[in-house]
C-alpha cells in the first residue's frame, strides 16, 4: 500500500514536471491556432486532462508526441465547432496530404543563409513571425511548431498530428515556403 | 533534430521561445491550476468500475422479476365471477367460399324458385313407394 502511494507520488511528480515543461509552448500553439488567449487556455487544460487520462501510463519518452496529439485533437475539434457555427471558413480541411521524399528542414539549402528574419529588430521580428504563423493553414502551422519549435522528429510529429511522415514533410515544406515568402516582405 | 538548420529557423525558434517566456501572471496562474488539477486527477486512486456494474445488473434483474411476476395471476373475485358465467356460445361458422359459389350459381337460383315442385315430387314418390 505504501509502495503504491509512493509510486503514485513519483508518477505524479514526473507528470507535473512534464506538463510544466510543455505548458507554455502548448499555450502559444493553441493561441496561434484559435487567436484567443482564453480559448487557448481552455484547450490546454482539456489537453492536460485528456493526456493524463489516456496516456499518463505510457513510457515517458512517448509523452511529448502523445500530449501534442491530444492538443492537436482539441484544436481540430475547436475548428470543427467553429465551422459548424459558420464563423470559420478557412480552407485548412481541404489541404492535400501528398507525400514528399525529403525532410524539408534537413534538406534546407544553406544553413548559413541569414534568411528573412535577419534584418528585423527583436519585437518587429517577433510580430512579423507571429503574423506569418497565424496566416498559415492549421496543419502547416502545427507541423512547423512541432518540428522546428518543439523539436520533435518526423515520426513523433506524425504521431502528434495523426498522419503519415510524408504528410508531415509536405506540410512542413509548404509552411517553410510560406513563411519565407511572408517574412521576406519585411527585408 | 540534430541536423544543422538554416539560421532563420533558429532565429524563429528563439523568437517563439522568448514569446512563451513572457506570459503575464494571471495566465501563468491559470496554467498552474490546470496542471495541478490534471496531476491531482492522476494521483487519485482509480475506483474499480465493477461494483457499479454489479449494482446496475442486480437492480435490472429485480425490475425484470417484479414486472414478470406482478400482473400475470388474476385476482380471486375475478376468477369466481368467470366460473359463474356461462361459457360463451360457439361462434357461428363463417360463410365459406364454397357457400358463396353455390349461392351465386344460376342452377341454385332455379332450385330455389322450383322448391314447391320438388317438395311435391318428393311427396308423390313417398306415396308411390
Amino acid at each position: 500500500m505504501r509502495i503504491d502511494e509512493s509510486g503514485r507520488a513519483a508518477a505524479a511528480g514526473a507528470l507535473d514536471a512534464f506538463l510544466r515543461s510543455v505548458e507554455r509552448r502548448a499555450l502559444r500553439m493553441a493561441e496561434l491556432a484559435v487567436g484567443q488567449r482564453e480559448e487557448a487556455l481552455d484547450l490546454v487544460q482539456e489537453a492536460m486532462f485528456g493526456f493524463v487520462r489516456h496516456y499518463a501510463d505510457k513510457p515517458t519518452a512517448d509523452w511529448a508526441p502523445l500530449f501534442y496529439r491530444v492538443l492537436d485533437s482539441r484544436i481540430t475539434d475547436w475548428h470543427r465547432r467553429q465551422q459548424v457555427r459558420g464563423r470559420w471558413l478557412v480552407a485548412w480541411l481541404r489541404r492535400g496530404d501528398e507525400d514528399d521524399e525529403d525532410d524539408p528542414v534537413a534538406a534546407a539549402p544553406d544553413p548559413h543563409d541569414p534568411g528573412p528574419l535577419a534584418r528585423l529588430a527583436g519585437t518587429e521580428a517577433a510580430g512579423a513571425l507571429d503574423g506569418a504563423l497565424r496566416d498559415l493553414p492549421l496543419r502547416q502551422r502545427q507541423a512547423f511548431l512541432l518540428r522546428v519549435w518543439e523539436g520533435l522528429d518526423v515520426a513523433a510529429t506524425a504521431t502528434a498530428m495523426r498522419c503519415s511522415e510524408g504528410s508531415v514533410k509536405t506540410h512542413l515544406f509548404r509552411a517553410l515556403a510560406s513563411l519565407r515568402r511572408a517574412l521576406e516582405v519585411y527585408q | 533534430m540534430n541536423e544543422q538548420r538554416p539560421a532563420w529557423l533558429e532565429q524563429a525558434r528563439d523568437l517563439l521561445e522568448a514569446g512563451s517566456e513572457g506570459l503575464d501572471a494571471p495566465t501563468l496562474s491559470r496554467l498552474n491550476r490546470a496542471r495541478q488539477a490534471a496531476v491531482a486527477r492522476h494521483r487519485k486512486p482509480q475506483r474499480a468500475a465493477w461494483p457499479w456494474a454489479a449494482g446496475v445488473a442486480v437492480a435490472a434483474a429485480c425490475a425484470v422479476a417484479l414486472l414478470s411476476l406482478g400482473p400475470r395471476a388474476p385476482s380471486a373475485p375475478t376468477a369466481v365471477l368467470a366460473q359463474a358465467q356461462p361459457p360463451p356460445a360457439a361462434p357461428a361458422p363463417a360463410a365459406t367460399e364454397s357457400d358463396a359459389e353455390l349461392l351465386g350459381a344460376d342452377d341454385a337460383a332455379d332450385l330455389v324458385q322450383d322448391l314447391d315442385f320438388y317438395a311435391w315430387l318428393d311427396a308423390q314418390g313417398a306415396q308411390d313407394g
